[in-house]
């Protein structure tokens, strides 16, 4: 098989899970397909290949590196805007229990929420809604927003996340 | 009590962080543990809805899109990319040579009728013929003239990559599909590349766009 077709077959074999870990760590899509992307074509113009059976790990480890990089290439007020952790590098050096914890998360509110808290957590977190914009389209004042999502963030606190 | 200021505070920053400076948005989130770990918190809220979106991009188009890309990386890396610099330079200076001694002869002939340079897609021609269209001694007179150029059943491909070329852009196919669609079309080469692509706009099955010296055709 020659280096190429190695490459192509890591690709298929690895790219939902890597386009998947770049989307959590980015929250976009575009991004998310660009980092892969980046992975795949310096392998081929390095013509190098993984270690037979580190693989996985190899090109895992390569996507967190590629979010890292492009977060750390944001301000702090771009960070804190979206939502990124602000020591990317520190942060995110246990990805996989990162990731963990980020779907614990996520689950805990998903089962144990109520409305409307949940809806405004989801448009706060899924959807990156500001309070302003969630307030609209809900059709609430803004205050009563902002006081269920203060609400819900001490009470997930709470659970020990 | 602390705590819950703080974090009210932390939201309030969330809600319009360009109205802080770098420092304040450092100590707001750094008040206390519970606010960096409610932050934590939420950055992980955040990464954890979108690690729930299991929706696998397509993966065939992704890999192809790398073939292309890699193509284009190898090109400029090549050996050949060298070799064809030089001969283009060494073309270059030829047509400078070549021109300045058409218009010491220009100066003394009469004027001759423009035609316009058509195109043609003779699937009968042979592949030295087809060499025509894309490397010809018409063409590097093409360049010297201002006559229209007809491209008559043309693959669009063909065509926008010779347009291209004229104006220094590049091309970019979204849909692979239109890289086969065949146009009678009069390129005036006088016109400026954004009304040449106003021009191919006015093709109902095409869909160009112009960004730059970046052409894109959807």
């Amino acid at each position: 098989m020659t280096d190429k077709a190695i490459i192509k077959r890591l690709f298929y074999q690895h790219y939902g899970e890597m386009t998947r870990l770049a989307r959590m760590l980015l929250y976009s899509d575009d991004e998310a397909e660009d980092v892969v992307q980046d992975i795949f074509l310096r392998l081929m113009e390095a013509g190098t290949l993984p270690d037979k059976g580190k693989a996985r790990a190899y090109l895992l480890s390569a996507v967190r590196n590629g979010c890292v990089n492009r977060i750390r290439r944001k301000s702090l007020t771009e960070r804190v805007k979206n939502l990124y952790p602000i020591e990317a590098e520190t942060e995110l050096q246990d990805w996989e229990r990162r990731m963990e914890m980020a779907e614990a998360v996520s689950d805990f509110a998903e089962s144990h929420l109520t409305e409307p808290q949940l809806t405004i957590f989801r448009l706060r977190f899924e959807e990156g809604l500001k309070l302003r914009e969630i307030a609209q389209k809900m059709d609430m004042n803004i205050k009563t927003v902002f006081k269920h999502l203060s609400q819900t963030i001490k009470y997930i606190r709470q659970q020990k996340f | 009590m602390e705590t819950n200021n703080n974090i009210t505070r932390l939201l309030e920053m969330l809600e319009n962080p360009e109205a802080y400076s770098e420092q304040e948005i450092s100590d707001i989130i750094n008040s206390d543990d519970d606010t960096r770990e409610a932050y934590r918190m939420m950055v992980a809220a955040r990464q954890g809805y979108h690690s729930r979106n299991k929706k696998g991009g397509d993966v065939d188009k992704a890999w192809r899109r790398i073939e292309r890309s890699h193509l284009k990386v190898s090109f400029f890396h090549s050996p050949i990319r060298k070799m064809a610099a030089a001969i283009a330079a060494l073309l270059v200076v030829s047509a400078i040579a070549f021109a300045a001694f058409s218009i010491a002869r220009l100066k003394q002939a009469p004027p001759a009728t423009q035609n316009p340079t058509t195109i043609t897609n003779n699937t009968a021609r042979t592949n030295n013929q087809k060499a025509d269209v894309n490397q010809p001694d018409t063409a590097r007179s093409r360049t010297a003239t201002t006559e229209p150029i007809v491209f008559d059943n043309i693959p669009l491909e063909q065509m926008l990559t010779e347009i291209a070329a004229h104006y220094g852009a590049d091309v970019e196919f979204s849909n692979d599909e239109a890289r086969q669609l065949r146009f009678h079309f009069v390129w005036h080469r006088e016109k400026g590349l954004d009304k040449v692509v106003d021009d191919l706009n006015h093709f109902e099955s095409v869909d160009v766009a112009l960004q730059g010296q970046h052409i894109t055709v959807e």
